[in-house]
């Protein structure tokens, strides 16, 4: 969580909100925050931690592990319409890779913005593809495995 | 329901902590901007 905060201004500029989540009441939320959290970054998570009493949210988005009691680590991505545009679950003890999480709001707008592809492992200044009947079955003339590392 | 990429994401309305206060903030207050909405198993855990 700290490390979304350390590149939350990134997440900004791209004119992305962060909203984090879990069952713990508003006020376990600013303990948590005035106890711990602003000794790891200055002036807390900069974003809002919202509460899912009962786990109702998390239910919805089918995150909330009823025989636990809590909102296992799902993390969606949702456009400027409301439309979800990338999902991904963890396991409890395994932490996300935010670098990961930008590049995917950042291919996410790429392919809102042109009606292009993004292939495997794209970054932006990297090759996109254009969907077409021209690029059925040639794909391989323009781009290979390597260009996703 | 299930969710799905290229459906609405469910709505939601809830209370919050931000910036010292807490607030009622729902999902509608960020349309027209992305939304990195992110679940976590609870506070004061470590990962």
């Amino acid at each position: 969580m700290t490390a979304v905060a350390a590149k939350y201004d990134e997440i900004k500029s791209l004119g992305a909100e962060v909203l984090a989540i879990s069952v713990d009441s508003p006020y376990t939320h600013k303990v948590w925050q005035e106890g711990e959290l602003s000794k790891i970054i200055p002036g807390g998570l900069p974003y809002p931690m919202l509460s899912d009493p009962g786990g109702r949210i998390g239910e919805q988005y089918g995150v909330y592990a009823e025989e636990d009691g809590v909102d296992i680590r799902g993390r969606f991505l949702i456009d400027p319409d409301g439309v979800l545009q990338a999902m991904e679950v963890l396991a409890p003890a395994v932490g996300r890779n935010v670098a990961e999480m930008i590049r995917q709001i950042r291919a996410c707008q790429y392919v809102r913005q042109t009606g292009e592809a993004t292939p495997a492992g794209w970054e932006p200044g990297k090759k996109s593809l254009k969907p077409g009947e021209e690029l059925v079955g040639k794909v391989c003339q323009i781009w290979s495995p390597d260009m996703a590392f | 329901m299930t969710v799905r990429v290229g459906k609405p994401a469910p709505t939601f309305e809830t209370k919050g902590y931000h910036q010292g206060s807490i607030k009622t903030i729902k999902l509608a207050d960020y349309k027209g901007q992305w939304v990195m909405l992110y679940f976590y198993p609870g506070d004061f855990t470590f990962v």
